[in-house]
This record gives structure tokens, sequence and C-alpha cells, in this order.
């Protein structure tokens, strides 16, 4: 598989001065299931913005498939046409990533900007509206929608433009327990249909389910460690040092206990 | 659900390079309205970063500099040459340059805003059609006086020597305001410039209103630039001037029913942390010696102006 991503030595500054990733270098294969992991803060939504081009990196270089992306590219509107139909990004908030008038005009504004005609649009719309159980929702505007459906419609949203990579924000956060399983399985057919998913998360067990390659971000916003989801969960002294697990204290009768405690750690079974 | 994925979601892109094309895009309007409003936000940020610094004047407690900067604003009001008000000028300078702040960053600032609130809106009263005088710079000559409302638009129009007189003195009112506003800004950490104002007796009502406002201020700013950058990712080319209206005017409406409710749960969050109409202030101390002997300088100073 070829690479479809790669960051060499990236770093990026939020007001020149508050460093949000640093020094962050990573391939991402065609296809892959890859996940960004760290504490708040680590610099996960960041690196995930500038892979899809909407910050620009304050030192070091991305490529997508061989090409360079960088500021000047992004003037080429054959390179914007090409990059943005082939990359699609679903924020964590919702709520700033749905700005039509309805939930139909929503799934029919990245077709119509990469030029797809409006019928095949319009065919897009209703099959991604039926995957994702939204039909009903069709006339909606987005802000009569609940946190679930509005998760829904932004994934439809950049589903409709049928990227080749996929970048999630926190893609379960606030969700309940239904729509975040319905969310997984979305995912796990999306990657078995040949999409590249990135997703940025501090839930460790939706890493575990989706049996991801993993990037550990460390507080510090660098990488700590590259591996496979089994491997990298496996390292609680890594996880711990990232601020992902943390150490419980409490008691048994008299007898103070310790230990490690993480919520993917503590349900596993 | 892998039986359920449309077809379309299963299509490979035909090309996996594409051709360079010849037609750049250009920065629309909308975009570089946003990078302001970022802008905003760093701007916030390096108030919060250039005010916890340490100098001679950052030290000064934050009393006595409201003083200074509403006694020195009064001193700016009340003087009608020129000389005064560069004196003046000169003396913020050499603080700034004491406090050590970016003298061009924030003189950037002090010529865009007082080109605007000072310059432009005095610029009509250098004529005299509003202030009677000698004509200096003759503009247009008409066949005839006219009357017109309540002016007599005399037959020679032209900027006066008393009308360039009140406009470079109003500029320079404006500025002098500013560059002061922004010494006191830069040099205080907010929250001290608004405990300080409630020692000073200001209206709980008024501290609570700037207080919000600058923490919304950021919020909004923030919440603006991400609605563009979600909308930035599912660009894929120029958008004409009908949409990008179309688009502002969504999300105003947007945003203002978002500060609605936001204004609605705070205010319940307030209430229930017990509010009552009253802020509370902590930390207040006792002015040390030499807040006193800043105080008393600049009071000397500000007494030698007003003597000029």
């Amino acid at each position: 598989m070829k690479d479809i991503i790669s960051l060499e030595e990236i770093c990026y500054s939020y007001y020149r001065n508050i460093p949000a990733v640093c020094g962050i270098s990573l391939d991402i294969k065609e296809g892959e299931r890859f996940a960004v992991i760290g504490a708040n803060g680590s610099g996960k939504s960041t690196l995930l913005q500038i892979m899809n081009g909407l910050l620009q990196q304050s030192a070091g270089k991305y490529l997508f498939r061989g090409i360079e992306v960088s500021e000047k590219t992004f003037r080429d509107k054959e390179f914007l046409r090409f990059f943005r139909g082939r990359v699609g990004y679903v924020f964590q908030d919702s709520d700033i990533q749905l700005f039509c008038p309805t939930v139909l005009d929503e799934l029919l504004y990245g077709p119509l900007q990469l030029q797809i005609n409006e019928k095949e649009a319009m065919d897009r719309a209703f099959e991604v509206m039926q995957i994702l159980n939204i039909e009903n929702l069709k006339d909606r505007p987005s802000y009569m929608l609940s946190g679930g459906e509005k998760k829904r419609v932004a994934i439809g949203s950049v589903l409709t433009m049928n990227p080749e990579v996929l970048l999630l924000d926190e893609p379960t956060n606030g969700l309940d327990p239904r729509t975040q399983v319905f969310l997984v399985e979305l995912m796990l057919a999306l990657s078995d249909a040949g999409k590249t998913l990135v997703i940025a998360t501090h839930d460790l067990s939706l890493v575990d389910e989706l049996h991801m390659r993993v990037a550990l971000l460390s507080e510090e916003h660098k990488i700590v460690k590259i591996g496979s989801s089994g491997e990298i969960l496996a390292d609680e002294d890594s996880l711990l040092n990232a601020n992902l697990i943390h150490e419980h204290v409490h008691y048994h009768g008299q007898a103070i206990h310790k230990h490690r405690h993480s919520h993917f750690l503590f349900h596993k079974h | 659900m892998k039986s359920k994925i449309p077809s379309f979601l299963l299509e490979r892109p035909s090309s996996d390079s594409f051709t360079q094309g010849s037609v750049g895009l250009k920065i629309p309007f909308i975009e570089k309205g946003i990078h302001h409003v970022a802008n905003v936000i760093k701007t916030g940020y390096i108030q919060w970063e250039t005010a916890a610094r340490d100098s001679f004047f950052h030290r000064i407690d934050a009393r006595i500099k409201v003083l200074f900067l509403i006694f020195f604003i009064v001193i700016v009001s009340l003087k009608n040459d020129i000389l005064p008000e560069a004196l003046i000028g000169g003396f913020i300078f050499s603080l700034m340059t004491i406090a050590r702040l970016n003298i061009v960053g924030l003189y950037k600032r002090v010529f865009f805003l007082a080109f605007f609130f000072g310059f432009l809106v005095a610029l009509p009263s250098a004529f005299n059609v509003i202030t009677k005088g000698d004509i200096i710079i003759p503009v247009l000559r008409l066949s005839r006086p006219y009357r017109f409302w309540i002016y007599q638009i005399p037959g020679e129009i032209g900027i006066t020597r008393e009308g360039f007189y009140g406009v470079v003195m109003l500029t320079s009112r404006v500025m002098n305001s500013l560059a002061l506003s922004f010494l006191v800004l830069y040099t205080t950490p907010f929250p001290e410039i608004i405990r300080a104002l409630k020692v000073l007796r200001v209206p709980d009502g008024f501290l609570m209103i700037i207080t919000l406002s600058y923490k919304y201020m950021f919020i909004f700013a923030k919440t603006v630039e991400d609605m563009h950058l979600a909308k930035k990712s599912r660009l894929a080319g120029q958008v004409n001037n009908v949409d990008a209206r179309g688009w502002i005017a969504g999300r105003i409406a947007f945003m203002f029913k978002k500060t609605r409710l936001r204004c609605e749960e705070i205010f319940k969050a307030m209430q229930s942390r017990g509010f009552s109409d009253n802020i509370k202030i902590y930390g207040v101390g006792q002015l040390h010696a030499s807040d006193w002997i800043a105080g008393v300088i600049f009071f000397l100073i500000g007494v030698l102006f007003l003597w000029m």
C-alpha cells in the first residue's frame, strides 16, 4: 500500500508562541485505520486540521499522495478541488460544521462544490441519508436536531463528497451509547469500502474496537510512539505519562489499594 | 452495515494526481474578514502576555494606573494647543518605551484608529461650509453661494486655517487618548483593571457588562473562526458574492441564537452560584510607597501639562 499522507517534522504554534504540535513525522497508508491519541491539549485536533489543510504548518513538510500541501499549492484552483474532493473532515463540534439552511442542503453542499451534476449529487444525498437513517430529517434546519442527529448529518455532509480520507475529530464524544455503536459500525464499513480513516480521540476503547494503527501524542505535543492498537494499549507506562490513564487510590476494607485505571482497561473483557 | 454502503462510496477517484491549473485563487473578502477576527483573538492573547511582563510601569498598582489614565485623558481633552498635545504624546511614548512594549505594533493600532475615529470624523469640519475662516486650501469654486438646509454654501469651498487646526487638534487628542489607553491596557492584567475600577466605585452593572463582553468577545471570535474553517474544509472553489452573503446572513442568525442561549445559561450559572447584583472582590492590598511615589510624579507632571 502506498503512503497517502506523509508528515515530516511538522510544527505548529498558536499565536506563534503556544506550541500545538512539535516535530511530528508519520506516514498513513492508503486504506489504513489510523488514530492519533493524546490527552486534552496535546495537539490532536491541530494535527488533523493540518492534514486537512485548514491550518498551515509553521515548519515541516506535508505530502498528500506525494504532492506537497502548502499555502502556495492551495492557491491553485485545480489542486484545491483535487484535495478537497479526497480529504474530508468531520469536526468535533457539529454545530459549527452545519451551516446550510436544511439537512438536504447540507448534504448537497460538498458535491455541488466539486461540480458534480445536480442529479448525481441528489442521488448521493438520498443514499447517504438512507445509511445514516436521517431521511426523515431531510427538510429540518440543523438547529432543530439532537446531538446524535447533528453528528450523523455532519458525517453525511462529508460522505456525499466521497473522500478517500476521512478525518474525524473525537467522533464519539458526547454521543449516547447507541449512536456510538452506530458510528463504530459505520467506520468499520467505510474502512472495508477502502476509505482511509484517521481519527483523533482519547477514547481508548474506540481505538481498540477499530484495531487501528496508533500515534500516541505526549502533553509536550510530540509523538511518543507509533504502533498497533494492541501494542500501544499494552504500554501502560506510556499511556500513564501521556495522561490517558491514571493511578487510582482507594480502600479495600482497611487496606489502601493503588492501581492504574482507565475506562478502557477497567471495562475490557 | 457493509451491504448498505452506497455504491458511489466504493468508487475510487480516476486519478491520483492533478493537472496544475493556470488559474490562481484570489483570497475573497470574507476570508480576509475572518482573518481579522482571528487577529482579535491574537490581540487579546498579546494583551494577556504583555500585561504579565515585569517593568517599572507594570509594577505600579492598577488603581494608580487607572487614575493616571482618567487624569491624563481629562488633560488631553482640556488642552487647546498643539505643543502641549505633542509633549503629552512624547511623554506617553517614553512611558511605552520604559514599559518595553511593542512600540511599532501599538502605534500602528493607534494611527489606524485615530485615522478613522479622529481624522475622518473631523475632516468635514475643516471646510468653510462648517468652520468659517481664511481659506488656505481652495477645493471648489461655485458660480454663486447656495443655501441648503441650515448650511450656507459659499461660492468658494476650501479648507480653512481654523478648520484645519480643529482637525489636527481633535486627531491629536484621539491619538493621545488611545495611546494612553493602550499603555494602561497592555501593562495591566484585565482582572486588575476591573478590580481597580471597582475600588474606584464604578457601578457593578457597568463592570459586569465589561467583564462579560470581554470574555464573550474571544468565545465569539473563536466560534466565527471555527465556522469559517468548517466551511473551508468543504470548499472546492471560489464562492460568488451572493453565496458569501447568504452564508454570512445564515451564520449571523446562528450566532445570534447561540449568543442568546449562552447568555441565558451564563445567567443561570451565575444565579446558581449565588449572584446578587454585586461583584465581590478580594485581595485588595495597601498601596506601596513606590505606588504613591509614582502617583505623585504622574500628578505633578499632569499639573505641569495643565499649566502649560
